[in-house]
């Protein structure tokens, strides 16, 4: 199976080739012929890949070690679950699944449009198909073949690292890839758009559910790792501004900035270079993302290999579509030209485009700190490190006007909005902000970015849930529903709009508890069995803390686990006790290491309680069981608020799926189900 | 042996299935179906849901009236003149001007009504009774005799 | 027209603003990332730079790891990458992460005292490819390996 999957591999290069130059070729031509051929180019490649895939993992399963990479990330005792998904779980399986995720994008793709949109099919296909060929030759001639044998068979792998044997770990690279590999669909039709002429709103209209889907998968993906460092790593935070993390908000940003002006786009008819260059700009940062953290250029905790070669035909690769994009888009511009100006500062295109320059800075100079310090040592010689206090910098500022415009934008009117919208719309929310900040203040808080963050995200949820209860209540007047199902209809009427509010909603979430992050506490304890440590919450209740006592368990090379030190804390709140938590040290028999910490989090909606067992005193004496020799380290953390990240992360997923759910119930309209997706639209449906 | 047999098939079955179109002149179909939506289409569905949202957010009370009354009469040019064009492009070739709309257009022809004759009350929303002059949930004055 | 050339003023106030935040930002949080050997030169040269803030890469002498007792204290030694004879003492208050052993790359923030110490505020491991083996690792795969400290 795995050699056939071999195979597959090397014969999906020529048919990739095949499919791309076929696909071009019958765009420019018109030839049907060439164009189905092309279209069946595509089921084949992933099929193709399905089999390479099929083989990677069938090497896993059958512990075959003499493949290097089941070698590296796999041993006979592991998991049956981490040997399924060892097929990500390193650079090379990793880039293999990269290209199985876009041959399925495209294959939907071309399936749903085997009838429809042939004037763009023929090109988008072409694009696919080209970078599908980009990642199968980097796989088969960049030194990173997942079927690379070694010349002997080793007796055993070295299995996975403890750190990524975690279910968020496991999840969140396909999440983020999903997310990757799907943009690719809008930026295929942009450039079929580019090359068949039709330069309106049409190709932002076939692909506003992709590039909705997209973002859904990068916005989740970002959190689960998120959630995986936090869980995970140990240190209680979820967010280092590490390279690799960068490389991924990089997409996140621009993808965002792009959601908003697609609308400008489509009732303005303004802003068409513009969306170009972001679709353009996006696409390649989701391939800079995979360069960056394959090919070793960033030295960072993270970073996965060191091989050149890589780095060069990724660079290549990334210099060619920029370039050919950028001729593209010259030649048509006379056809981008927008079609309406803007008219006022303050307008609703005016809040948009302020919301695309604060992004697209944000992500600026987050490329610019990732990148600077090797810019810096290649000129200078001097290497410098820029790292977080920088990124907060300049970040945070930036966060909190865009946390400001998610309630302006949504509100003030199009085109031109008079003092009298912007009282009536503005007054009250302003009030609630500046009172929730007095409040704030009076109630002890000092921290001044906290402080705004919180105020205004007051001031944005006002916004929101007054939209929402004007619309319920007008709708409820008009049509003399109750207000439950007014409120239902009203979103599900409007599913774009509205979905969009509760996506704003769970941002907002997202923001406070981030703000939440200023008041965290750390406190460190030498504590023997019986010690009662007690530390304070902002909040202002107490917990007391027990230290009941170390309990070991020596295993026997079972999941690759050699000994637990497992360190149970009773937890009292208030004096209430609350239960028990524990944190413990486990020493893994594949890695050479110091022992991995398990952190123990209590978690409530107001805060995390999360402990770690940071060193034994004597390790020896504890795996010994010798009396005395129990005594921890123990760091206790609070958390305000983390969870409303999660929470908020939440509800930006439920917004994102009423955005995208499809809207129409054609057999309500006249004509019944032979009512097509086009009459359908024209009937009112988003 | 039989791994080897297995690529070879795998190989064949593949080449032929990508190779029969161009072999056998079978075609993808090319040509623009009936049920795309053409540019004039899209344009005057823009048009329409921009009114629309017009009508709901003065309904709502998120647009007062002069505001409502310039904006209305700015989009009601421009869905006319989206409505025009695409009956231009549809007699142009050949086919009949569409009524696709039917569910859009009744609707904002039943708010108009109601707001021509002073039913719904922009304040507040309430419905009242055709002809009332002030509304009886919130005292406002009504119609044409509403006060700037 | 006027209109663009407002919205000009505008797009160049945005990135103007952008722009002074990202270079303060550098300018203020940036540190120099230097060898052993590079700090000690800098120190020789210019006594104040016992109070900069710098970054420091090098790797823990085997044996030279202590735990102060009844503090929350770690002392090593760290030698240069390429000259192994520089060296200096780090103090390190704080949690070792758990991939610290003997003979570990380090990368240190913090400052060099006065005294020759390393007054370490940040401690992170480089295990450069910690996630990846070298084929000649795998042929010793299997075997037991001792526990941590």
């Amino acid at each position: 199976m795995t050699i056939l999957g071999e195979f597959a591999l090397w014969i999906s290069l020529p048919v990739a080739a095949w499919g791309m130059i076929l696909g071009y070729a019958g765009g420019r031509t018109q030839r049907g012929d060439l164009v189905l051929s092309a279209e069946r180019s595509i089921y084949a490649v992933f099929g193709l890949l399905l089999l390479a895939s099929a083989g990677v993992s069938a090497a896993f399963l059958g512990d075959r070690f003499e493949y290097w990479y089941v070698a590296s990330y796999s041993n006979a005792n592991l998991e049956l679950f981490y040997k399924v998904t060892g097929l990500w779980a390193g650079q090379r399986g990793s880039l293999l699944f990269w290209a199985l995720l876009l041959g399925f994008f495209a294959s939907i793709t071309v399936f749903t449009n085997r009838q429809k949109n042939r004037e763009f099919m023929p090109y988008v296909a072409g694009v696919l198909q080209s970078i599908l060929l980009f990642f199968i030759v980097v796989l088969l001639f960049a030194d990173v073949n997942p079927f690379e044998r070694l010349d002997f068979t080793p007796a055993d792998g070295q299995g996975l690292n403890p750190q990524l044997q975690n279910y968020w770990m496991t999840i969140h690279p396909p999440t983020l890839y999903l997310g990757f590999t799907s943009f690719t669909i809008p930026f295929a039709f942009a450039i079929a758009a580019l090359l068949n002429g039709r330069l309106d709103a049409r190709w932002i209209q076939l692909t506003r559910r992709w590039i909705l889907t997209s973002w859904f998968f990068l916005s989740v993906g970002i959190v689960f790792g998120m959630r995986w460092a936090y869980e995970e790593l140990g240190w209680g935070g979820y967010w280092f501004w590490d390279p690799v993390e960068n490389a991924s908000l990089l997409p996140w940003l621009t993808a965002t900035a792009f959601l908003h002006s697609i609308q400008i786009q489509e009732n303005r008819g303004m802003l068409k270079v513009w969306n170009m260059s972001l679709v353009l700009m996006t696409f390649l940062l989701t391939i800079f993302a995979t360069f960056l953290t394959r090919s070793g250029l960033i030295e960072s905790v993270h970073s996965f290999a060191q091989e050149l070669k890589i780095a060069y035909i990724f660079l290549s690769f990334m210099g060619g579509v920029l370039a050919t994009c950028v001729i593209l888009i010259v030649y048509r511009l006379p056809q981008l030209r927008s079609e309406n100006q803007i008219e006022s500062f303050l307008s609703r295109e005016s809040a948009f485009l302020f919301n695309n320059l604060l992004l697209l800075g944000a992500a600026f100079s987050v490329m610019w700190g990732t990148m600077f310090p090797l810019i810096s040592e290649g000129v200078t010689g001097q290497e410098i490190s820029v790292g977080p206090p920088f990124f907060e910098k300049v970040n945070l500022p930036i966060g909190i006007v865009l946390l400001a415009l998610v309630g302006i934008g949504p509100v003030i009117a199009w085109r031109r909005a008079t003092k009298r919208n912007l009282q009536r719309n503005f007054a009250t929310p302003v009030i609630v902000g500046l009172v929730t900040a007095a409040g704030l203040w009076i109630g002890g808080a000092r921290h001044e970015l906290a402080l705004v963050t919180w105020s205004v995200s007051a001031f944005v949820l006002t916004i929101i849930f007054t939209e929402f209860w004007k619309g319920t209540r007008a709708r409820a007047r008009i049509e003399g529903e109750g207000y439950a199902l007014a409120f239902f209809h009203l979103v599900s009427r409007n599913r774009r709009r509205w979905g969009g509010y509760i996506v704003h909603v769970g941002f907002v979430m997202m923001c406070i508890a981030f703000a939440g992050a200023a008041y965290n506490t750390d406190n460190r304890f030498n504590v023997q069995p019986g010690d009662v440590v007690e530390v304070t919450s902002p909040f202002g209740h107490t917990y007391q803390l027990t230290y009941e006592g170390l309990s070991v368990s020596i295993g026997r090379g079972q999941r690759n686990l050699l000994w637990q030190a497992i360190a149970t804390v009773s937890v009292a709140q208030n004096g209430d006790p609350k239960g028990i938590l524990t944190t413990e040290k486990r020493q893994y028999t594949n890695r050479n290491t110091q022992p991995m910490t398990e952190v123990g989090i209590r978690s409530i909606l107001r805060e995390d309680l999360y402990l770690i067992l940071s060193a034994l005193n004597d390790t020896n004496g504890a795996l010994n069981n010798q009396p005395g020799a129990q005594g921890i380290d123990l760091q206790v953390l609070i958390k305000p608020l983390v969870n409303w990240i999660w929470i908020g992360c939440f509800m930006l997923a439920i917004g994102t799926v009423i955005a995208l759910w499809p809207s129409v119930d054609r057999r309500r309209l006249p004509g019944g189900e032979k009512t097509s997706e086009r009459e359908a639209a024209l009937a009112g449906a988003d | 042996m039989t791994l080897y047999l297995g690529v070879a098939l795998v190989a064949a079955a593949v080449v032929l299935f990508i190779i029969q179109p161009v072999a056998k002149g079978i075609h993808a179909s090319l040509e623009r179906e009936d049920d795309e939506m053409t540019d004039t289409e899209a344009r005057k569905r823009v048009a329409l849901l921009a009114l629309r949202d017009v009508e709901y957010d003065f309904l709502a009370g998120k647009l007062d009236e002069e505001d409502y009354r310039s904006l209305k009469s700015e989009l009601t040019a421009e869905a006319l003149a989206a409505l025009e064009a695409d009956d231009a492009a549809k007699s142009a070739e050949g086919a009949a001007p569409a009524d696709f709309d039917v569910d859009l257009e009744a609707e904002i022809a039943a708010i108009r009504q109601g707001l021509r004759d002073g039913a719904a009350c922009p304040d507040c929303s309430y419905t009242n009774e055709a002809g009332s002059r002030f509304c009886s949930a919130c005292g406002r004055a009504l119609g044409e005799l509403a006060a700037r | 027209m006027k209109n663009n050339g407002r919205f000009m003023v505008g797009l160049v106030g945005v990135a103007a603003v952008v722009t002074y935040l990202i270079w303060t930002g550098v300018s203020e949080t940036m540190v120099y990332y230097v060898t052993p050997v590079e700090l000690m030169e800098k120190v020789e040269a210019d006594p104040t730079f016992h109070d900069v803030g710098v970054k420091v890469g090098g790797r823990v002498v085997p044996g030279s790891y202590a735990r102060v007792e009844g503090e929350l204290l770690h002392v090593f030694t760290v030698h240069d990458l390429v000259d192994e004879s520089a060296t200096f003492r780090v103090e390190y208050r704080d949690a070792l992460p758990d991939t610290f052993t003997d003979e570990v790359e380090v990368v240190l923030e913090g400052r060099l005292r006065e005294d020759g110490v390393f007054e370490a505020t940040t401690l992170l491991t480089k295990c450069g490819s910690r996630y990846e083996a070298a084929p000649e690792d795998l042929a010793g795969a299997g075997a037991e390996h001792p526990s941590g400290y």
